[in-house]
């Protein structure tokens, strides 16, 4: 009876702050207003395990988009595939006092493949609706639902993913039956809520009154400081596969049964592979020939439909067309290195995700398949998908990773190789010949090593009119005449690429009187200046560790005199190391400059020591030589 | 002989049909053969500027004809096209995966009747086929109205040659997708051959500066045939070596500029029933947007318009302000949902202000309903917008994609576009800049091209009132003003940011060294209104100290740092989009401890007939400095044989600039 009371109380409260218009702005506390451009007033994630192989979602939210930086979130889009449909879809835009303004249906939903960039065809397809208003705040409640008829993985729940984004409430329930075991990762002093409801085990996670965080630069991520969960199954049913996934090392071996038979050659195919490796002496060399077939005999072309987006195409119909995706190709070459003797296996890797963590087994923490050659003292990693890097060389997007190795007594756990700052490097040697008027006859030679050859590797494959054309545009010269320029990899097996320059530039010296200036770091300054921010919240990062060495000889005009010399500059601190001094001798200054940076994570207090860091770089860049007229 | 007026169309239509069917035999003729490759197509290269191209273009033929579709007892249009290709690099592998877009919508559709594609390898100088196979073979459904069909070919290495051939029925006959001479990669041969029934009058839009070889081929036959006019229209194209299409900066659309032949359909008559007039004349296609339910119906259906301009301009009699009025109010109410259109997407006024967005015929058309319930003068004009490219000029209304107002106020035409927010009268979005648009009075059923050049310049001027302290610091005031496109866009940047130091800190973000307090702006909402900026002001790191001299740049952030033109040579027209004037000033004090060493010269730059000018003016009292840069760009758009002034221009302009002031420690 009590119950009873409660329940038509909170109906009656409902309904009548509803006539009042439960989402009126004026409601919003004002401390979650600071910096805020979109405010969840509510989220509601409700997720229930039918069985290991279908699942039902019931999701609601009502966002309040404050101003213009916040329309993005007023566009509603869902996924949804052959194994999922999404029903139920409603959408009610409010506003600013919380009154209806709109009503849409089902119908009012467009509906469009969603086939990703890259890839040929799969099956993904988007449910959306884009909701526009003209006067800000505006609020927009939208809810739906998706049944599921193929697991491979169960809903996060990232509250809040973006910056000016403030939490009122928001609440992810997450029902299994008892008989099924998960596993979840949470983030620290998020509080979990679990009961039995009949036969069923139901957990919580829920926040309140999450103030949004304004943008930070070079942050690694909100993670650390807003609450979320990752929710997984340990055993599924997918596209007529069971998984177990309880562990990595089932992981590794649900994967490994679906690839191991796909790895028969053709009679054909083994003898191409038993020609290309027959002058090869040691496994070293058989790889590398190998890898060169493959780069210059497949494309990767993405098709992915249900299991697909696990189980490789096999290795012969690869032969056969020579095109695949990730998981095709690096398949493929397994094919080829196992005919010619050679063990490898197949690996999971999030590439520009963070590395699988080892004590939470899941498949959504990878989105990539290499291959690694495990040997005794040299193991080489292949980026199959590739038509232009050297063997062994993965890039930046793989490096540093926690993998999954593939192998036939399941999955095991791997470290892909780091790039240390130098080899990460940028070495550059430049001779500058001034003349009295200010113009210059200039020549670089700059080599760029891993992660700045990736950076710069796809000026390799340009027309030379586009090569020019970017040139122009990087390089921070005034004024330039181009007179000859090239993009070489010296050595087809080193990641290694050689830019050489030659121009002139007709102005290069700013004139004041008879005075000339001189900005002796004219190719590699750092622009701009970040600011500090006070109490900042999140933890940074630059993109990767590296080592710029630039020298610039400059040979200055008859007639002219160094009246000003900068001095030597030594900066230091824990976020990397740099140098500047000018050396003049008879007619010439050599300028050299080194800057190594590292990409450890720092920790957000140490913010504001980075950005002095920065500054004083930014000016010791800047400074200038003074020539003047000898009288 | 007598033929009675029943069995005479009957007998054309055989006739029509039996000319196609032998046309079609001479069109096929210029195919290439299809899968036969010959050993020296492996040794084609390409020389000079495309010399590095990814992939060339061997051939790419193509024919359009009419068959008679059973059931819609119309005509289909039918398009085959077989293009070959030799890959040279890998970036040229994208062109072995072909994307065919059909259309579907209202029961009528295109169709992909037949697709063929190879690959071809030399192996040992042996040619190795690699056919498309089924399983490469994708159909996409992307909407509602579009399926894609998708294809990828086998076996692509360097040195590739490979062919698509393909057949296209389409149930569109209104207008003919563009067959283009020209993209990204050169192309050596292209041919396109199209027969037009003689029943169907299509207009003909060539486009680009490639010569065409433009010839109709079996105009002789026809004569010898009888009946001229019974018998269809034969075209034919050819260019030869054709260059890479590549794109510059301050243009419109490279759609204007690649080479291209279209066709739209201007009239046609069904033997037996009659002849229906599409678009032919300015009139015809005014008389059609006044019977067209989204354009004529949707002007006319004013609903509670009335009330609601009543209400809006109560007494008001000024037509100046009654129209802001009412602009103001279709801003307030409706946003525009980023699509362009002429027709409208709703039925009514009411519909779109429940909706409370729409395109921009949905939003101006609106407008217009209520400004000419407030006995304003207002005309819709169609455009073409920058990205749509250059309207060909003649009747056609395919080519519009958008419209906006004219109202005429006193004696004075004023233009007006309720899609962009922040706009006022005569300042319409930057696409809509497109320099012509057709101003339509659809009820008198008359059409005239008027010019869109925005009447004044957009003015911008920053001045900053400084002086030097001890520490180096510059410290003082800075005021800038806008006027037209220049405050349109800070208004943009200011309603769009979070609050006022959001927008503050994206100012200062490429400032380094400035400090702003006191920040005052003035006429934010009122777009009618120059835009006033105020504030005071710190500059840190900005003089630089070498010996006893301190050096800076008086241009402080406002430096043009880089020449946009940096091209030698331009095939296009420059487009500013609209004619524009920046201007900046700075006053300083110096301390009394320190004098003049260099001032920057006076200098004065101007292009011929003064289409734009830069000037730079140093002067000096005691220990006062004033020097003001002023960039003037009278025109909105310079011809390529003007280019060579303007990358002039702004190479003194970016020198000029640069130059540093010098001041010495007495």
């Amino acid at each position: 009876m009590k119950n009873i009371l409660v329940i038509l109380l909170l109906l009656v409260t409902y309904k009548s702050t509803n006539a009042q218009g439960a989402y009126d702005v004026a409601r919003i506390q004002p401390d979650l207003l600071k910096n805020a451009s979109v405010i969840i007033r509510m989220e509601d994630q409700n997720y229930e395990v039918k069985n290991p192989g279908s699942a039902t979602l019931q999701y609601k939210t009502v966002i309040t988009i404050l101003n213009k930086n916040g329309e993005d979130a007023s566009a509603i889009h869902e996924f949804y595939d052959k194994f999922s449909s999404i029903y139920n879809l409603k959408a009610i835009l409010y506003d600013a006092k919380g009154i209806k303004i709109k009503e849409y249906r089902n119908a009012d939903f467009k509906d469009r493949s969603a086939v990703s960039d890259g890839t040929i065809y799969d099956d993904s397809r988007i449910k959306y609706l884009e909701i526009l208003n003209n006067t800000f705040p505006y609020t927009i409640e939208y809810s739906y639902s998706i049944d599921y008829s193929g697991i491979r993985s169960y809903p996060s729940w990232y509250p809040s993913s973006s910056w000016g984004y403030a939490i009122e409430k928001s609440e992810y329930t997450f029902k299994i039956p008892e008989t099924m075991t998960f596993k979840y990762l949470k983030s620290k002093d998020l509080k979990t809520d679990s009961l039995k409801i009949k036969d069923k085990n139901q957990y919580k996670w829920s926040c309140q009154n999450i103030k949004a965080i304004e943008y930070e630069p070079l942050s690694v991520g909100l993670r650390n400081v807003l609450p979320w969960v990752m929710v997984a199954p340990n055993t599924f049913e997918f596209d007529e596969s069971k998984g177990n996934i309880e562990n990595w090392k089932n992981v590794g071996s649900w994967l490994y049964s679906l690839s191991s038979s796909s790895q028969l050659l053709p009679d054909a195919a083994r003898a191409k592979v038993r020609s290309i490796i027959k002058n090869a002496a040691t496994p070293k060399e058989k790889i590398k020939l190998l890898y060169n077939y493959l780069q210059s005999n497949t494309r990767y072309v993405g098709v992915q439909l249900g299991i697909g987006g696990y189980k490789p195409i096999a290795a012969e119909k690869v032969f056969s067309v020579n095109y695949g995706d990730c998981k095709a190709l690096s398949n493929f070459m397994k094919a080829m290195l196992q005919e010619a003797g050679i063990k490898s296996d197949l690996v999971m890797i999030g590439n520009d995700m963070p590395s699988l963590n080892t004590k939470y087994a899941s498949l959504n923490q990878a989105n990539h398949m290499i291959l690694c050659v495990p040997m005794e003292k040299d193991t080489t990693w292949l980026e199959c998908t590739s038509q232009y890097v050297p063997a062994g060389f993965i890039g930046n997007g793989n490096s540093d990773k926690t993998v999954l190795l593939i192998t036939d007594k399941g999955g095991k756990l791997a470290q892909t190789p780091t790039y240390s700052p130098a080899n990460n490097f940028q070495k550059r040697v430049a001779t500058v010949h001034l003349d009295a008027e200010g113009s210059a006859a200039i020549t670089i030679e700059t080599k760029y090593g891993n992660a700045q050859y990736e950076d710069n590797m796809g000026m390799l494959y340009m027309e030379p009119t586009e090569q020019r054309k970017r040139l122009i545009n990087s390089l921070s010269i005034p004024n330039i005449q181009m007179e000859s320029f090239s993009f070489t990899q010296p050595d087809k097996e080193l990641p290694v690429l050689m830019e050489k320059i030659s121009l002139k530039c007709t102005q290069l010296l700013t004139k004041g009187g008879d005075k000339l200036f001189l900005t002796l770091n004219m190719l590699n300054r750092q622009e701009g200046t970040i600011t500090t921010i006070d109490n900042r919240k999140t933890f940074f990062a630059v993109d990767y560790s590296y080592q710029d060495d630039d020298e610039i000889i400059y040979t200055i005009p008859k007639g002219y005199k160094l009246e000003y010399v900068p001095a030597d500059i030594i900066l230091e601190s824990e976020f990397g190391r740099y140098t500047a001094k000018a050396v003049v001798k008879d007619d010439k200054i050599t300028y050299t400059r080194t800057k190594m940076m590292t990409n450890k994570k720092y920790p957000p207090e140490k913010y504001n020591e980075y950005v002095a860091f920065s500054k004083k770089i930014y000016q010791s860049d800047k400074q200038k030589t003074v020539l003047a007229k000898v009288e | 002989m007598k033929i009675t007026k029943f069995i005479a169309p009957l007998l054309l239509v055989f006739c029509a049909i039996s000319v196609s069917a032998q046309d079609k035999q001479t069109l096929r003729k210029k195919f290439e053969k299809y899968g036969v490759v010959e050993l020296s197509e492996f040794k084609t290269t390409v020389s000079g500027p495309d010399s590095a191209a990814s992939a060339v273009v061997l051939f790419d033929t193509g024919v359009g004809y009419f068959e008679p579709n059973p059931s819609t007892e119309s005509l289909n249009y039918i398009f085959e096209r077989h293009i070959r290709y030799k890959i040279f690099s890998k970036a040229g592998y994208d062109y072995a995966n072909l994307e065919l877009r059909m259309l579907q919508y209202n029961g009528r559709k295109t169709e992909l009747k037949i697709i063929d594609g190879a690959t071809y390898n030399l192996d040992n100088g042996k040619i190795v086929i690699s056919k498309l196979n089924k399983e490469a073979k994708f159909s996409e459904q992307e909407d509602k109205n579009y399926t894609l069909e998708k294809f990828a070919l086998p076996n692509i290495k360097e040195g590739s040659i490979i062919e698509f051939k393909y057949k296209i029925s389409s149930d569109f006959l209104f207008s003919i997708d563009p067959w283009y001479f020209q993209r990204k990669i050169p192309t050596l041969y292209s041919n396109f051959s199209i027969i037009i029934p003689s029943d169907y009058q299509y207009k003909e839009i060539t486009g680009g500066y490639i010569e065409l070889n433009r010839t109709e081929p079996n105009k002789n036959y026809l004569n010898t045939q009888g009946v001229q006019n019974n018998f269809p229209m034969h075209l034919e194209y050819v260019a030869k070596n054709v260059p890479a299409l590549k794109s510059e900066s301050y243009i419109t659309t490279m759609e204007d500029h690649v080479s291209k032949v279209e066709y739209e359909l201007s009239s046609y008559k069904i033997p037996g029933k009659m002849f229906y007039q599409v678009t032919s004349s300015w009139p015809l296609i005014a008389k059609e947007l006044k019977d067209e339910l989204r354009f004529g119906y949707f002007i006319r259906k004013t609903g509670n318009s009335k009330i609601v301009v009543k209400d809006l301009i109560k007494d008001e009699k000024n037509p100046d302000t009654v129209v802001k009025k009412i602009l103001d109010h279709v801003k307030n109410n409706l946003m525009w949902n980023g699509n362009y259109n002429f027709f409208t997407s709703e039925l009514s006024l009411k519909a779109v202000f429940d909706k409370k967005s729409g395109n921009s015929a949905d939003v101006n058309l609106s407008l217009m309903i209520l400004l000419k319930e407030a006995g304003i003068e207002v005309l819709p004009v169609l455009i073409s917008t920058r990205s749509n490219g250059t309207h060909p000029g003649y009747p056609m209304l395919s080519k519009f994609n958008s419209l906006i107002l004219q109202v005429k106020i006193g004696e004075k035409y004023v233009l007006l576009d309720a899609t962009t927010k922040n706009s006022s009268p005569d300042i319409i979005a930057y696409e809509h800049l497109n320099h012509f648009g057709l101003k339509v009075n659809a009820e008198k059923e008359v059409g005239e091209w008027i010019s869109l050049e925005p009447q004044n310049i957009s003015k911008k001027t920053t001045s900053y009132v400084l002086s030097l302290g001890a520490d180096h610091k510059l410290s003082g005031k800075l005021f800038i003003t806008a006027t037209n496109y220049h405050s349109l866009s800070t208004r943009n940047k200011y309603l769009s940011s979070n609050d006022e130091n959001d927008f503050l800190k994206n100012y200062k973000s490429n400032k380094p060294g400035l400090q702003i307090t006191n920040y005052k702006i003035e006429n934010v909402n009122a777009p009618y209104q120059a835009l006033n900026e105020t504030m005071d002001v710190v500059i840190e790191d900005h003089m630089e100290e070498a010996g006893n001299v301190l050096y800076f740049n008086p241009l402080l952030f406002d430096k043009t740092e880089e020449n946009p033109f940096k091209s030698e040579e331009r095939n296009f027209p420059v487009d500013f989009a609209f004619p524009h004037e920046e201007t900046y000033r700075i006053s300083l004090d110096l301390p009394k401890e320190y004098e003049v060493e260099k001032m920057p010269k006076t200098e004065k730059f101007t292009l011929p007939e003064g289409a734009a000018t830069f000037s730079f003016v140093a002067a000096q009292q005691d220990n006062k400095i004033a020097i003001t840069s002023k960039i003037t760009i009278n025109r909105a758009v310079f011809t390529s044989e003007e280019y060579h002034y303007l990358k002039e221009l702004f190479k003194s302009i970016v020198r000029k600039q640069a130059e540093q002031l010098i001041i010495k420690k007495i």
